[in-house]
C-alpha cells in the first residue's frame, strides 16, 4: 500500500531542495470525488497531492506541454521537471525520449505502483448505480464515500480494462518509486476486449465502426489529451497549422486540407485511421483518449489493434526502453514482410 | 438585408492595378454588380469578398460611398484567399456581401481641419474619407495626408495622391532613404511629429500597421490631440461579419458590427484583444 | 393550456402528434408546407452509454438524465451547408441554396437549463439581424419540456445563474413528473397546438394535482445545488480581471479541446469553410460548421497575430463571455447551469470555481 504522505514528502523535498523546479501531480478536483492534474512550485504545496484511484490522467501530456512552452519562451530549463506517474504514463514518457522530445535529464520520474489494481473506469461505477463521493485505494479493493456509506467494491469489477489487461503496472523508468512491485499480476489477458471485439464477422465491424465515426464530434478531446499527439502541425485539421510572419501566402494558399472541418463520417474516419497510423508502436494504452471522448467512442479498440499488430509481427513492445528502437523507424533482417527487401 | 445573408451577390472585376509587387504585393479591384444588385455603404465600412472554392476574406471598402458604379478594394497578398484573388483576371466573377461594421462620422467632421496618418496598405480603409473630403472639399477645413511605407515601392495610390495635391497637404515618407526620394525620410509617427499638425479644430484619422497606430496616437497626444479627436480602425479574424460566429470580439464588441471604426477615446476603454 | 397526462399514455400523445397533420407553425415561410408535415418526435435515448435525443423509436420514456449533448443542434446543427458552388473558369460561377426542409421537430423531455439554453442561442441569432438558417430550423422545433424534480448531476447550479429546475422559459410545453403521471402545461401557443393535438389522451387536472404540483416544484426549487456565489456581482468582477494572472493558473491543465462548449447548450461561435468536392471545376459546398474558442487558431490572423494566443487568454473568453460580455449586451448571464462543461472537462476546468475565484481575487 502507498502511504500519500510518501508521496507528498518526496515532492516537498524535491522542491525545498530545488532539485526539480515544479512537479506536476494530481490534486482533488472541484468536480465531485474526481483528481485533476496540478503542477505545483511551492514546497507548501505538497499536501494538496493525492493518489487515489480518480488519478486516471496520463500527466506525461504536461511534459509535452511544458516542452513547447519553454521553446515558445526560448528558454532553457534550470532544472528538471518532476513528474508523477504510473506503469502506463512512465511507458509515455520512455516513448517522448525516444523521440528526444526531451532528455532523460529534464525529467524527474516519481513513479506509483498501481500494485495490484489500477485505476477507476468511472463508467463502470455509474453503470452500478453508486454516486460517490470519494474513493481509496485498499489492497484488491476500491473503497468510495457515499451518501449510504462506506461502499467497498472489488477493484477488479469497476476497474478501466486497460489495467485489467496492464503487463506492467509498476513504472520501471523512474527516479524514485512507491508501492510493490506487481509486474505479472494481470487480471485479464492482453487484448481480451479486442479478441471480444474481433469475434464479430468483417460486415458486423465495417458497421460498427461506421456507426462510431458517425457519433465522432471532432471535439478533438481524444488529440488534445494524448501526450503523443504532439505535432505543431497536424495532418487532419487546420486547428494547429502553425502560422507566423515569416509564413508565406503560398504556404497558407497550398496547404493540403486533407480533412475538412464537417464532422461528417468519412471525414472522422479518416482522422481517427490517420490517428491510430501515427500511434502505432507509440501508444502505451494510458487510453486517456477513449476515457476523455464525450460520446464514449471505443477508441481503445484501434489503438489496441495496432498495438498486438506490432507485437505479434515485429515482438515489439511500445515504451520499453528509452535506448530501444522505435517501431516504424527501425528495420531487423528478421522482420516479416517481404516489400521492403 | 437579403433574404440569406449568408448568400453572396456575384460580381465582376472591371479593373486591376498592380500597386505593389514582390512577397506582400498589393493589388487593387474595382468590382461591379453582376445582376443589376449592389448595395450602398458608408465610409469605413467592409464587405466579405468570395472566391468560391477558397473561401471568403473581409476586406474595407476603399472607394467613396459617392462612387456608385464600382466598389474599390484593395488586398494584400498574405493568406489564403488572398493569394488566390491575385490570380483573377478582369471579367472574373467574384461573390460579394456587406456592408459590414460601422462608418467614419464624416458628417460630424464638417467645418474641421483633417488629418489623415496612413501606413502601408492602412491607407485604403481610409481611402474613401479622403476621397469623400475632397470631393466635398467646401464642407472641410485643411486636409492634410500622412502616408508612408518602407521603401518608394512599397507606396499604393501613389498618382491618386499626387492628383489630391491641392485640395489637401500630401506627406509622403519612406523608413528607408533610397536616391532621389525627396520627402521625408523616417517612420510615419515621426513625419507627424515633425510637421505638427495643429490639433486646433481638427480630427485625425489613422491606419496602418498596429505599431504604427500606437506611436501615432502618442505623437498625436503629444501635439494635444485629446483621445476623442483621434480616430483608428481595427481588425480582427472574421468569418460571418454578422455578429454571430464569435471570433472578432474586443471585449462585449463584435468588431464586425461594433468596429471597426472607433474613436481612441472608445477604444482605450475595451480590451486589448486585437 | 394544463392537462393530465398518464405515464401510459405518453405513447399515446406522441403518435398522435406524428400522425396528425399540424396546422400550427410560428409564421415561417414554411407554414404551408406545414399543413401536410407532421411532427417527428425526438427524446432521449440511452445508447453507447450516453443520453442523446433521437427519434423514430414512437416510444418515449422519460427517465434520463439530462443528454450529454444539449438539443441545440436542432436548430444549430454542428454542420450546414449554405449553399453549393461551381465555378469554371472564364465563366460566371453557379450557387444553388441550400435552405433547411421544414421537418417538424417536437423535443421531447428538454430541461430547464437547456429550455433557457434555447432562449440565449434565439437572442445571438436574432440579433442584428436574423440569422436565415437558424431561424428557419428554429421555428420548426417546438421544446417539450421536462422539471427536473432532483437535480440531474452533481455540477447542476441554474439556481444560481436565474434559472430554476422547474423554469418553462424556451418551453413550448411543460411536463412535470407526479409519480404515475405528468403535469402538462402549455408555455406557447405552439405548445397549445401539440397538446390540442393530443386531445383524449390528456384529463383536467384536479385541485389534488395542483397541489401536488405545487409541491413538487417546490421541493425541486430547495434542492442544494452548486452555486456562483455572486451573480449580480460576476460582471463587473470579470471586467476587473481581464488582466490578472489568475486565467492563465486556472487554465494550467486545459488541453484546449471543444468538449466544454461542443457539448454547451449557448456555444454558437461558428466557422465558414468551402469544401470542395471537385477540383476541375470547382465544385463545393460553402458550410457552416460549430467552432470553438479553445482552439489556437480560432482568432489567429493570417499574419499569424493572435489575439488570444495563451490557454489563459481563451478560458477568459469562455467565462467572460457567458457571464460579461454576454450580460452587456443581453441583460442576462449567458451559462444556463447545465453542468455539462464541468462534468465533462477531463481535466477538471470548472466553470463555478472559475468564476467564483476569480470574483473572490477581483476583491
Amino acid at each position: 500500500m502507498i502511504n500519500i504522505q510518501d508521496m507528498r514528502d518526496t515532492a516537498r523535498g524535491l522542491l525545498t531542495k530545488k532539485e526539480v523546479r515544479a512537479v506536476i501531480g494530481y490534486r482533488r478536483s472541484t468536480n465531485g470525488m474526481l483528481a485533476e492534474p496540478v503542477v505545483i512550485t511551492d514546497p507548501a504545496q505538497a499536501d494538496e497531492l493525492i493518489w487515489d484511484p480518480t488519478c486516471f490522467h496520463n500527466l506525461s501530456l504536461y511534459l509535452v506541454e511544458d516542452r513547447k512552452f519553454l521553446t515558445h519562451v526560448r528558454k532553457t530549463a534550470d532544472a528538471p521537471i518532476a513528474i508523477v506517474a504510473k506503469g502506463c504514463d512512465a511507458r509515455s514518457i520512455v516513448v517522448l525520449m525516444q523521440e528526444h522530445y526531451f532528455e532523460r535529464k529534464d525529467v524527474y520520474i516519481i513513479g506509483m505502483s498501481c500494485e495490484g489494481s489500477g485505476v477507476l473506469d468511472e463508467r463502470k461505477l455509474a453503470a452500478k448505480g453508486i454516486r460517490a463521493t470519494d474513493a481509496a485505494f485498499d489492497g484488491d479493493d476500491f473503497v468510495f464515500a457515499t451518501a449510504q456509506g462506506e461502499q467497498r467494491i472489488a477493484a477488479r469489477e469497476v476497474m478501466a480494462d486497460r489495467c485489467l489487461e496492464c503487463r506492467e503496472p509498476f513504472p520501471k523508468e523512474h527516479n524514485a518509486v512507491l508501492g510493490e512491485n506487481k509486474t505479472g499480476r494481470e487480471l485479464n489477458a492482453p487484448f481480451t476486449a479486442l479478441h471480444r471485439f474481433e469475434e464479430l464477422d468483417a460486415g458486423a465491424r465495417w458497421k460498427f465502426w461506421e456507426h462510431q465515426f458517425e457519433r465522432c464530434i471532432r471535439c478533438f478531446a481524444c488529440r488534445s489529451v494524448c501526450p503523443m499527439c504532439y505535432c505543431e502541425e497536424c495532418v487532419v485539421d487546420s486547428i494547429s497549422f502553425p502560422v507566423t510572419g515569416q509564413t508565406s501566402a503560398e504556404e497558407k494558399a497550398n496547404r493540403v486540407r486533407w480533412i475538412e472541418r464537417s464532422a461528417t463520417r468519412p471525414e472522422n474516419m479518416t482522422y481517427h485511421m490517420t490517428r491510430v497510423l501515427h500511434l502505432a508502436g507509440r501508444c502505451i494504452d494510458c487510453n486517456e483518449c477513449e476515457r476523455v471522448c464525450p460520446v464514449n467512442i471505443p477508441l481503445r479498440l484501434l489503438n489496441n489493434k495496432m498495438e498486438r499488430e506490432a507485437r505479434e509481427e515485429f515482438g515489439y513492445e511500445p515504451g520499453a526502453s528509452i535506448g530501444g528502437p522505435s517501431l516504424t523507424a527501425s528495420f531487423l533482417d528478421t522482420d516479416p514482410g517481404k516489400f521492403i527487401r | 438585408m437579403p433574404d440569406n445573408i449568408y448568400l453572396p451577390e456575384l460580381a465582376r472585376i472591371a479593373h486591376i492595378k498592380e500597386e505593389i509587387s514582390g512577397e506582400r504585393a498589393i493589388k487593387t479591384y474595382r468590382v461591379e454588380p453582376v445582376n443589376g444588385g449592389g448595395f450602398e455603404h458608408n465610409c469605413g465600412q467592409c464587405a466579405m469578398l468570395s472566391i468560391f472554392g477558397r473561401g471568403e476574406m473581409m476586406i474595407s471598402i476603399a472607394s467613396s460611398p459617392l462612387i456608385t458604379e464600382y466598389k474599390q478594394f484593395s488586398v494584400m497578398r498574405v493568406g489564403r484567399v488572398s493569394a488566390a484573388f491575385h490570380e483573377l483576371d478582369v471579367g472574373d466573377v467574384i461573390g460579394i456581401r456587406g456592408p459590414y461594421g460601422n462608418s467614419f462620422p464624416v458628417d460630424d467632421w464638417r467645418g474641421k481641419n483633417l488629418v489623415f496618418i496612413g501606413g502601408g496598405v492602412g491607407l485604403a480603409p481610409i481611402w474613401p474619407v479622403i476621397t469623400t473630403a475632397v470631393a466635398q472639399r467646401a464642407d472641410f477645413k485643411n486636409i492634410s495626408v500622412f502616408y508612408g511605407a518602407r521603401s518608394p515601392r512599397d507606396l499604393m495610390y501613389k498618382a491618386e495622391l499626387e492628383r489630391l495635391r491641392g485640395d489637401a497637404d500630401i506627406q509622403l515618407s519612406v523608413d528607408k532613404a533610397e536616391e532621389g526620394w525627396k520627402e521625408f525620410c523616417g517612420f510615419v509617427p515621426a513625419n507627424v511629429l515633425d510637421k505638427k499638425p495643429s490639433p486646433n479644430n481638427t480630427i485625425a484619422i489613422t491606419c496602418g500597421p498596429p505599431i504604427m497606430i500606437k506611436f501615432v496616437i502618442q505623437n498625436l497626444q503629444q501635439l494635444g490631440f485629446a483621445d476623442e479627436q483621434i480616430y483608428t480602425t481595427i481588425e480582427n479574424k472574421m468569418k460571418c461579419g454578422l455578429g454571430k460566429c464569435g471570433r472578432c470580439n474586443v471585449g462585449k464588441d463584435y468588431v464586425c458590427t461594433k468596429g471597426p471604426v472607433y474613436s481612441w477615446a472608445q477604444l482605450k476603454q475595451l480590451p486589448e484583444e486585437y | 393550456m394544463e392537462k393530465i397526462l398518464g405515464k401510459t399514455k405518453i405513447d399515446d400523445w406522441v403518435a398522435a402528434l406524428s400522425d396528425h397533420p399540424q396546422e400550427v407553425g410560428r409564421g415561417c415561410k414554411a407554414a404551408e408546407a406545414a399543413t401536410t408535415t407532421h411532427w417527428q418526435v425526438s427524446a432521449p435515448v440511452l445508447e453507447d452509454g450516453i443520453w442523446s435525443y433521437q427519434s423514430g423509436s414512437g416510444s418515449v420514456q422519460l427517465e434520463h438524465s439530462n443528454t450529454t449533448q444539449p438539443p441545440k443542434g436542432f436548430s444549430f446543427p454542428q454542420r450546414e451547408v449554405f449553399f453549393s458552388f461551381e465555378q469554371i473558369k472564364g465563366e460566371p460561377p453557379k450557387l444553388t441554396q441550400k435552405l433547411p426542409q421544414a421537418t417538424r421537430h417536437a423535443v421531447f423531455g428538454v430541461r430547464p437549463c437547456d429550455g433557457c439554453g434555447a432562449v440565449r442561442m434565439d437572442k445571438v441569432f436574432s440579433d442584428h439581424v436574423a440569422d436565415t438558417y437558424y431561424t428557419a430550423r428554429r421555428s420548426n422545433v417546438a421544446y417539450v419540456g421536462l422539471a427536473c424534480n432532483q437535480p440531474q448531476g452533481i455540477n447542476c447550479f441554474c439556481l444560481s445563474v436565474g434559472g430554476s429546475p422547474v423554469s418553462s422559459d424556451g418551453m413550448d410545453v411543460l411536463m412535470t413528473d407526479l409519480g404515475d403521471r405528468y403535469f402538462v402545461a402549455a408555455v406557447t401557443d405552439t405548445g397549445k397546438a401539440l397538446m390540442a393535438a393530443g386531445n383524449s389522451v390528456f384529463s383536467e387536472p384536479t385541485a389534488a394535482d395542483r397541489k401536488q404540483l405545487q409541491q413538487t416544484h417546490a421541493e425541486a426549487i430547495a434542492q442544494p445545488q452548486r452555486a456562483i456565489n455572486n451573480l449580480d456581482a460576476a460582471p463587473a468582477k470579470l471586467k476587473a480581471s481581464f488582466d490578472s494572472p489568475l486565467w492563465e493558473e486556472l487554465a494550467r491543465a486545459c488541453i484546449g479541446c471543444g468538449v466544454c462548449t461542443f457539448l454547451c447548450p449557448t456555444c454558437h461561435c461558428f466557422d465558414i469553410n468551402d469544401e470542395n468536392t471537385s477540383a476541375t471545376p470547382i465544385k463545393g459546398n460553402r458550410v457552416r460548421t460549430w467552432d470553438n474558442c479553445q482552439f489556437p487558431d480560432f482568432t489567429m490572423h493570417t499574419s499569424g497575430h493572435n489575439p488570444r494566443e495563451s490557454l489563459g487568454s481563451r478560458l477568459r473568453q469562455r467565462v467572460s463571455h457567458k457571464f460579461q460580455y454576454f450580460h452587456e449586451n443581453f441583460g442576462m448571464p449567458q451559462c444556463t447551469g447545465c453542468g455539462r462543461c464541468i462534468t465533462e472537462c477531463s481535466v477538471g476546468i470548472d466553470i463555478v470555481n472559475v468564476v467564483n475565484k476569480v470574483a473572490e481575487h477581483a476583491g
